[in-house]
């Protein structure tokens, strides 16, 4: 146990170190380029908006939340501040609301969206992955190419068809929004099947996709611990076949979870954009509204849930790994 | 080297992917040649024309005329306006109206009108019949009346004197014109987009522009990582650790957020598509950071870098001559992904309204973008969007392929 | 019934490449090693030892196929039986296996005791884990491996602890025959002699009946072993004692392996640098007659016409060699003499 502690503080240091990184670039990006971001944001609040006396009230509002003509430091500390409360401050393109308001609706949609369609689409593109290694022959043959391709297909193209032949062509699933646009959310059967009819289409395409990557990585894996020696070894031990094909995929599945652990950046980002194409009310939208809006402060904050999410998403592979692989308690002992 | 490459070739993965690419490569660099439209040229008017051979009407009246006497030519007219909705609708009123359902056959075009005509009353009314059902039918009944029709129509000229339309001919209903002796023709397989532009034209130009960003990118990825991976792998230590941090750093935050983040601050004014190269070049190069400096780290201790190390040559001389061919196959598999991803980056950074200027250039991203803003997936156009995306995946498709071909060459145990 | 521990007739197995083609690793190999004895397997890689040794496992699984001939063990033919059969009552109980890659013969996720506990329930499932530990450490014990090894992972034990940890677990269930495929060849100087001093310790106990040692290591052979079987493109050419074998080949093919392998007497340093030229002949069509005529430097017409066999010349000895015994003496000495 005394190893797994030391991983653990280990991993937790490396978290907090790419926090505060995450809250430095989220900061300077937008600052470091050329221009006046106040008379940007001015400009663009002035085409964006007709209600003159919200344009005012945002303004003063920005000006004071970003303290924009405070040293760069001294804008730093205040962002962290507000950030620390959950201020954000408000929305320019959804005024009166407070950007913390609009991320609250939309962050619970992802969440629920992309980590189940992830960890699903994670095993079963595992699980084939490790058959196609395993059984080999024409399973392998027809899998292989199936899953490059749909491995090539971005989600959002992925996104496309399924909304065009279910949605449009076959006319069984919906086709937008994360519930009939006539129900107000609460608890009550209908509004919950709505739901749940609304949540497949975005679900299954990026489960689809994330089959195809997991399964040609979990094949790659399974193939390269099959020839292992421990395998030919265990075989002229005498211990049954089924038992060491156990020892081959749980070694092989290992690697794939520090894999997800590194994936999930940029699996979460593709998610994000399939959202958009069913206008799913998750943090993808928000930012796609976001952005046309010119909607700064809202960009900013989504960006920064984003980078939050993922990094929490992968201390948490990284610890459930530490778990599961047994070296690590091991390696760390001494 | 030839050795290799015969291998490289031998892989069916790898020659399916690089035929795809070629293909592609071909088809961007014939087609202008053939047809040098500008792609961004606004031609339509109006958006989303379906796909066909599009021959100019007021030409066709005045070319020759040549008679023809087809059977099913009044069928064919009259089945492509009568379309199975309405069939059913005729049905359904038929029987609405006492009238036995044994003998309406909705396939016999001939018989299911004269039944139609001898039977419809628009005063009629039926239990269950909103207004607007029998608005519909009204309807139905007024474009089914010209149909029956075997006058011709005819051609009118204003006389500008007496301001008075004057018979200037009769295009009869057994009249053909010969498609190549109309002067003005345009085929437009796949249609128009939005803006009215040829979106085949407009996507072989987006594909050219996407290339070349997946190529810029990746080559500024590539670059950077081999460079990074070289140092950290070789050098070791201190330099090491200080470009490890940063390449783990930007290994869990996610590039796409720094990608937005950037392109925002650019502005839209100063977007072009070499900026969105770059930028995408820019955020993406930890991954072949890393796999460069696994490889250098395995190389280091070999017995032919030591004997070169041994032998007094610069650190310069080493890597280039005694590490870099050695770690070739691995650059250039980290190349080809690069550039794979950088095109779907583009398209994701288009799709969030934060790609290219869209008045320049056509990006396979920025077609998407536009196809989706107007609805195209759910108005039914699928000519506006299904080819990019097949398009985008093809191009995806053929790197991967390509990249899992030299990997079967390169790493052995995964050949079966 | 004689007293051979393992006796092998005319056994041939072959490989079945993807593209279907049979390539016969193994071709009517036929050995004996009695009780108490030690045979070694010699010759260069690719002749088909390491094949031959997981040929002798009676337990066969693709690409490698069994093709005819008869492994009998302690008088029980096992050739015949069932594969799963073979697993239950052979592997690990009669005849065992040290891997080429000790190194990495572990699985390295789990603990040494755990692997222990599935190789003793594949064959005993009502043992228990204590009775299971208990057994483990004292045999640990006895072949001198601390018993907090049990408790490791392969990670965390050296090269030659985790290579001597693979020895004790082959012999584990007392097998009758040990077949060590290169055991020594990845390690440093000292481990592999411990590595031997623990093979032949083996033997001295009583914890295996008979070994089979396969190397290219000649000099590791002489000190290990009784007999010697020398392998060329899936064919014996030469069976001697280890003395005869390596002091005085008799096949051309033998005699170019011992001399380029063999730490040479002082004046024969040039003999040591004549590796045998050429390479062995492609298995997918292997050529009519002797395998070695094509890299042989007394290679005459005949020799390539029809098939050699193995000439018995008693006292355990065998070669396949048109030429006879004297003919070679004679052809050595005059080649010695032209050598200075």
């Amino acid at each position: 146990m005394k190893g797994y502690r030391r991983y653990f503080v280990g991993k937790f240091l490396w978290f907090c170190i790419t926090l505060v990184a995450a809250f430095i670039l989220n900061f300077t990006l937008p600052r470091l380029m050329p221009g006046d971001p106040v008379a940007a944001i001015v400009s663009r609040l002035a085409q964006g908006m007709s209600n003159t006396t919200g344009v005012q009230a945002i303004y003063e509002q920005y000006a004071e939340l970003f303290g924009t003509n405070r040293p760069m430091l001294e804008q730093f500390v205040l962002y962290l501040r507000n950030v620390a409360q959950g201020n954000f401050g408000f929305s320019f393109s959804q005024y009166p609301r407070t950007v913390a308001d609009v991320l609250r609706a939309s962050l619970w949609w992802t969440i629920i969206l992309q980590f189940p369609a992830i960890i699903v689409g994670w095993i079963v593109g595992n699980t084939l992955g490790a058959m196609a290694a395993y059984r080999k022959g024409g399973f392998d043959k027809v899998l292989m190419p199936i899953s490059i391709f749909m491995s090539s297909l971005p989600a959002f193209g992925m996104a496309v068809v399924l909304l065009v032949l279910f949605g449009v062509t076959l006319k069984w699933l919906p086709t937008s929004g994360g519930y009939g646009f006539d129900l107000i959310p609460n608890l009550s059967g209908r509004f919950i099947w709505s739901m749940f009819v609304h949540y497949q289409l975005p679900f299954w395409s990026i489960v689809l996709v994330t089959i195809g990557g997991q399964a040609i990585g979990m094949r790659s894996m399974a193939i390269y611990e099959l020839n292992a020696d421990y395998v030919r070894y265990s075989r002229f031990m005498g211990i049954k076949d089924r038992k060491i094909v156990g020892y081959v995929f749980r070694n092989a599945v290992l690697p794939q979870i520090t894999g997800l652990a590194l994936a999930i950046g940029t699996m979460v980002s593709g998610a994000l954009v399939a959202e958009i194409i069913f206008s799913y009310p998750g943090l993808g939208t928000t930012l796609l509204t976001a952005i046309r809006g010119q909607d700064y402060p809202l960009i900013s904050a989504t960006t920064l849930i984003i980078t939050i999410m993922v990094l929490v998403a992968n201390f948490a592979i990284e610890i459930l790994y530490g778990f599961l692989d047994p070296r690590i308690k091991a390696a760390q002992a001494d | 080297m030839r050795h290799l490459t015969r291998q490289v070739f031998n892989s069916g993965k790898f020659v399916v992917g690089f035929s795809i690419f070629v293909g592609i490569l071909l088809i961007v660099i014939i087609y202008p040649i053939l047809f040098p439209y500008p792609p961004l040229e606004i031609i339509g008017q109006g958006n989303f024309f379906p796909p066909g051979l599009y021959v100019n009407v007021y030409d066709s009246i005045f070319t020759s005329h040549y008679i023809l006497n087809l059977d099913d030519a009044t069928a064919n007219r009259i089945a492509s306006k009568l379309d199975s909705e309405d069939r059913l609708a005729i049905q359904k009123w038929l029987t609405a109206s006492g009238f036995p359902e044994s003998e309406i056959d909705i396939e016999n075009t001939a018989q299911l009108l004269d039944q139609w005509t001898n039977n419809f009353d628009p005063t009629k009314r039926f239990p269950g019949m909103t207004n607007a059902d029998r608005n519909y039918f009204i309807r139905l009944n007024n474009s089914l009346k010209g149909l029956l029709s075997t006058e011709g129509a005819i051609i009118a000229v204003e006389n500008p004197e007496t301001a008075s339309l004057e018979e200037a001919g009769v295009v009869a209903q057994n009249d053909y014109i010969v498609v190549n002796e109309v002067p003005n023709v345009r085929l437009l397989p796949l249609g128009t987009d939005n803006f009215g532009r040829d979106v085949l034209t407009e996507l072989v130009a987006a594909t050219k522009v996407s290339l070349i960003i997946g190529f810029v990118a990746g080559s500024i990825a590539t670059l950077i990582g081999l460079i990074l991976g070289l140092l950290s792998g070789y050098i070791g230590g201190q330099v090491d650790d200080v470009i490890m941090f940063f390449t783990n750093l930007l290994t869990v935050i996610p590039s796409f957020v720094l990608l937005i983040l950037i392109s925002f601050s650019i502005g839209q004014e100063q977007r072009g598509a070499f900026t969105i190269a770059v930028v995408i070049g820019l955020t993406s190069w930890v991954w072949t950071t890393r796999a460069v400096r696994s490889q250098v780290i395995s190389l280091r201790n070999r017995d032919h870098v030591n004997l070169s190390k041994l032998s007094g040559h610069s650190i310069s001389y080493i890597i280039i001559a005694d590490i870099l061919p050695y770690i070739a196959s691995y650059v250039v598999m980290a190349l080809i992904l690069q550039i794979s991803s950088a095109i779907l980056a583009e398209a994701g950074l288009s799709i969030l309204g934060l790609g290219p200027r869209t008045t320049e250039v056509a990006t396979l991203g920025l077609m998407l973008n536009w196809a989706l803003i107007y609805q195209a997936p759910i108005l039914g156009y699928w000519w506006a969007f299904y080819p990019v995306i097949i398009v985008i995946a093809l191009i995806a498709f053929s790197l991967n392929l390509m990249n899992t071909g030299l990997d079967q060459v390169f790493n052995p145990a995964l050949r079966e | 019934m004689s007293d051979a521990i393992l006796e092998v007739r005319e056994l041939t197995t072959k490989y079945i490449t993807r593209f279907q083609e049979d390539v016969y690793a193994v071709d009517h190999v036929s050995l004996k090693v009695e009780e108490g004895k030690s045979l070694g397997i010699a010759g260069e890689s690719g002749c088909g030892k390491s094949t031959l040794a997981l040929s002798l496992m009676g337990y066969y699984f693709p690409p490698l196929h069994y093709t005819s001939g008869e492994i009998i063990i302690d008088g029980q033919n096992i050739s015949g039986m069932k594969p799963d059969d073979v697993r239950k009552s052979i592997l690990g109980k009669e005849i065992a296996y040290i891997p080429q890659a000790a190194m990495n013969a572990l699985n390295p996720t789990q603990k040494v005791i755990d692997f222990i506990e599935h190789v003793i329930e594949a064959h005993n499932p009502s043992a228990t884990k204590n009775e299971i530990y208990d057994l483990a450490k004292r045999l640990f014990e006895a072949l001198g491996l601390p018993a907090e090894v049990l408790q490791k992972y392969p990670v965390e034990l050296s090269g030659g602890m985790k290579q001597r940890t693979v020895i004790a677990i082959s012999v584990l269930l007392s097998p009758l025959v040990l077949i060590a495929d290169e055991p020594s060849s990845a390690l440093d100087v000292t481990s592999q002699k411990m590595v031997i001093k623990m093979l032949r310790n083996l033997m001295d106990k009583g914890y295996i009946k008979a070994m089979i040692f396969i190397t290219h290591e000649l000099p590791l052979l002489y000190n290990v072993t009784d007999d010697i079987m020398v392998m060329y493109a899936g064919q014996v050419v030469e069976m001697a004692s280890a003395e005869k074998a390596v002091f005085d080949p008799l096949h051309p093919y033998s005699k170019g392996l011992m001399g380029s392998i063999i730490v040479p007497e002082e004046g024969l340093r040039d003999v040591k640098l004549t590796a045998i030229p050429g390479v062995p002949p492609n298995l997918k069509k292997p050529p009519s007659g002797c395998r070695f005529a094509a890299r042989c430097k007394y290679v005459q017409a005949e020799c390539t016409a029809t098939s050699i066999p193995l000439r018995d010349i008693g006292n355990g000895r065998a070669y396949r060699c048109i030429f006879s015994e004297a003919e070679l003496r004679e052809k050595y000495d005059r080649e010695a003499r032209n050598n200075g």
